[in-house]
């Protein structure tokens, strides 16, 4: 497998304000790599300088074998982007927008336009200050999504969309890993990443403090457990990776490390289990242990928005 | 008005009327605070330009034989085009020159002043939705017009006052002060009745102000025809609201009648803008926004077809003003040069400094005064490429196979292009009417080839804009103090006693102002070369630096 983006120690600052701060993340080629962060984590930063809208002040990036700084028009020939807060020019129709971005990328593929044009039901006719936050993100997807673009850049492209267009943008980029390409898609909406990447980083702060796929990060966390049990449960003191249990009267909750997951099962069997119900770890879970020593220090315990 | 939000009317039978006006006592209020600084600015500035005028006029017209220089210009058609009637020139007072030759110009103002007053308490307010979160609240369906109105009839009160206030402040006859006032303060509410009307039209406020601004050029149209084909106008006048307050003849045989009219027109056009108001939803327009092509045209491919495609409407509408311009300022050359045989000295300094071509200086310092409007130009045409950056419109563009300076070289194309080929269109009008107006043909070459000759000097003032944009982005408007200098030392240079270092700072400088100068080429080369080095390294700063996003 080849890399598609590889940074190591990327810098950049604005004025005090340190928006990368070492970041090292990597991508292979043909996966679809979740990168996930709260907002102010330093997610568009990175991908403005994956395109070389921003110059990093120190560290290295390679995209698709080429400095994004210095190959800036060779490499974007081979990507195509979704901004995070996309504007329209005022007096041009959605259309008139897909087309001419499309053109000065070096080509769209027309049949492809119109699909996705038909698939996320986008008016194409309508001037572009008339279009809702949701629609102009269709334009933008349906620009970036109707190239032959083997890189695509995806910065949070569905926060606007309803539920419906959701699901139909996963299919969508479901048949774009198929067809083999490289999807970097961040989000602060975790469950999205969660269904489609292979890979996730989460970044914070400017740096990534986690990265791999989600079968490893949910190895490293706890899963929930809540049972009903015929006789009261006792002795899970006793075991080892256990946390916050809880127990009253046949019910018992508690959360479990991922390694002593089968003994806390084994020890609740004995027990006569009624009903069993068990939670991997949510990516909300993942990113509140990043993000628990800012939730410890503040008094209210109100840290993290997610 | 605000006990009305208090009680809803409560009859025995039935259900109880809804009271339609709830709020509004409450939404005048608020509106008020949040014009705050707006309107006062808006009422005190226009009693300021009142004053102005009745304070410099005594200064600049001594004697009476002054005064009648300046109604001559002011007569015939030229003058009812560009003033009105004129009503109290044949035998002129400050006053009268005042109401009868300036008078016009409060007219439009007092106008546009209502047109983006009502525009802003009504439609601008459904369009970003905050209009919703009002009418959710106890607020009857017509008290947010309702509350708009009622600020633009107290606005028009105070106008025509302070009007009336200024005159008296500038120690003028004060007998027909409030008549004048109140003209201006009626074509002002005309325009209030009018805007009520034009924005339950679209959807956006634009379009709805856009429709009253058109208004605003029709009555103007109607009325100049008007008063051309008659002296004092004709039936035709009558038709055009800008008309009725010029009827009032303040300072010559005062009436006031003619503004029954005016309140009589506010009146409808407001109550028409009511009932369409309750025809349609809230946000939305009588009638569906136009739409557009589904595809972009085949030529629409490359950043300098788009940045053409993006300040097409633009190079319209100037070039539409300037020619209009171009064709009254060049049709009224011959009486205006007759009228300058016993200028001031200064006066001619400004004008090329030779008594002799007064001609030529008058041409001359057209094509200086179009080359600098076309200044303005150059500045917007740049400040609206930085627009497009720190919009955010530009991220998705250099993100394509567009690189930094195809996209900037783009939009200095196009800026760089409309100023050569709207300085050849303004000089070319200008000269054929010169010539038409004064009988030589051979204006029509000089006049074009004196406006052309700025082409250099304004491409240095892009230059500097472009240098700005590479290497200090927030700082592009700076341009605009080039902008000034220039203009103060265009203009004025001649008659103000400045090293020449100074007066060669200024890029406009360097031209040979034809025909009264000849021509002379190597400034202009020199010219063209700094442009380019300015323009080449802004291009290498841009090229350099980070984009500014959102």
């Amino acid at each position: 497998m080849t890399t598609a983006i590889a940074t190591a120690g990327l810098v950049k600052t604005f004025g005090p304000t340190r928006a990368l701060d070492g970041l090292d993340l990597t991508v292979q080629a043909g996966e679809v790599h979740g990168f996930l962060g709260p907002n102010g984590a330093g997610k568009s930063t990175t991908i403005r300088v994956l395109l070389g809208l921003l110059r990093a002040d120190s560290g290295q990036v390679t995209m698709l074998g080429g400095d994004p700084w210095h190959d800036a028009v060779t490499l974007h020939r081979r990507l195509a982007y979704v901004p995070g807060d996309v504007e329209l020019w005022p007096n041009l129709t959605g259309g008139e927008a897909i087309d001419l971005l499309g053109r000065l990328r070096g080509g769209l593929n027309k049949a492809r336009r119109d699909e996705l044009i038909d698939r996320f039901d986008l008016d194409p006719r309508k001037k572009g200050r008339t279009y809702s936050k949701g629609n102009r993100q269709k334009v933008a997807i349906v620009a970036a999504l109707a190239s032959d673009a083997e890189l695509l850049l995806l910065d949070e492209p569905t926060a606007g969309l309803d539920p419906l267009m959701e699901v139909v943008f996963q299919d969508v980029i479901n048949q774009m890993k198929t067809e083999g390409r490289t999807v970097l898609l961040s989000s602060h909406i975790l469950a999205q990443v969660e269904k489609l990447a292979d890979r996730i980083s989460i970044i914070r702060l400017g740096k990534i403090v986690q990265s791999g796929t989600l079968a490893e990060m949910r190895h490293l966390t706890r899963t929930t457990i809540e049972a009903h049990t015929a006789t009261p449960v006792s002795g899970l003191d006793n075991l080892a990776g256990i946390h916050d249990a809880e127990v009253s009267d046949g019910r018992v909750s508690f959360a479990v490390d991922g390694e002593h997951l089968d003994a806390a099962v084994r020890h609740l069997s004995s027990f006569g289990i009624r009903a069993l119900t068990s939670h991997p770890p949510t990516l909300e879970e993942l990113m509140l242990r990043h993000y628990g020593d800012e939730l410890a220090a503040n008094a209210n315990g109100n840290g993290a928005d997610r | 008005m605000t006990t009305l939000t208090q009680e809803p009317a409560r009859t025995t039978a039935g259900r109880p009327r809804e009271n339609s006006l709830a709020g509004t006592g409450k939404l005048v209020r608020f509106n008020l605070r949040r014009d705050r600084i707006k309107l006062p600015a808006w009422l005190f500035g226009m009693f300021l330009f009142v004053f102005y005028y009745g304070a410099a006029l005594p200064q600049l017209y001594q004697t009476e034989e002054d005064l009648q220089v300046v109604t001559e210009f002011t007569q015939g058609a030229m003058g009812a085009i560009i003033a009105g009637p004129g009503f109290g020139l044949d035998d002129p007072t400050i006053e009268s020159v005042i109401a009868g030759v300036y008078g016009l110009y409060f007219l439009l103002l007092a106008a546009l002043m209502n047109i983006l007053l009502v525009s802003r308490h009504t439609r601008v307010e459904e369009q970003t939705g905050r209009a919703e979160l009002i009418r959710a609240n106890v607020v009857g369906r017509h008290a947010p017009v309702t509350a708009a109105l009622i600020i633009a009839v107290v606005a028009n009160v105070l106008l025509a006052l302070l009007v009336a206030a200024a005159m008296a402040a500038a120690d003028l006859d004060t007998s027909d002060a409030l008549l004048f006032g109140a003209g201006i303060g009626a074509v002002g509410l005309v325009w209030a009745g009018v805007t009520v009307l034009t924005v339950q039209v679209s959807a956006f406020s634009r379009a709805g102000s856009g429709l009253a601004g058109a208004a605003l050029g029709a009555a103007y149209v109607i009325r100049a025809a008007g008063d051309t084909i008659t002296e004092g106008g004709s039936l035709l006048s009558w038709f055009s609201p800008l008309a009725w307050s010029q009827q009032t003849r303040p300072y010559a045989d005062g009436r006031w009648w003619p503004l029954l009219l005016s309140v009589a027109f506010a009146a409808v056009t407001a109550a028409i803008g009511y009932v369409l108001s309750t025809r349609r939803d809230v946000g939305a327009g009588l009638v569906a926004p136009r739409r557009g092509s589904p595809t972009a045209p085949a030529w629409l491919r490359s950043p300098l077809s788009f940045a053409f495609r993006l300040q097409r409407a633009g190079l319209i509408g100037w070039g539409a003003a300037l020619v209009v311009a171009a064709a009254v300022y060049g049709g009224i050359t011959g009486p205006i040069v007759d009228a300058f045989e016993d200028l001031p000295e200064t006066m001619i300094d400004v004008m090329g400094g030779d008594p002799s071509r007064l001609l030529d200086g008058y041409v001359s310092t057209m094509a200086l005064s179009f080359a600098i409007v076309l200044a303005v130009f150059v500045i917007l045409g740049l400040l609206g490429a930085r627009g497009e950056e720190t919009k955010g419109r530009a991220e998705p563009v250099l993100a394509t196979a567009t690189s930094r300076s195809a996209w900037l070289g783009g939009h200095i194309a196009v800026i760089a292009a409309g100023v050569a080929v709207l300085l050849a269109v303004s000089g070319l009008v200008l000269g054929i009417a010169t010539a038409v107006s004064v009988g030589d043909a051979a204006y029509v070459w000089d006049t074009t080839a004196a406006h052309l000759v700025y082409v250099p000097a304004l491409l240095v003032l892009l230059g500097i804009a472009v240098l700005l944009f590479g290497f200090v982005p927030g700082a592009v408007g700076a341009t605009w103090a080039v902008f000034g200098f220039a203009t103060i030392i265009g203009f004025f240079g001649p008659i103000m006693d400045l090293p020449q270092w100074v007066h060669n700072l200024s890029p406009i400088e360097h031209v040979a102002r034809l025909p009264l100068e000849e021509i002379s080429w190597t400034p202009l080369v020199i010219l063209t070369v700094v442009a380019a080095g300015l323009i080449g390294l802004g291009l290498y700063g841009f090229g350099r630096r980070d984009l500014d996003t959102k």
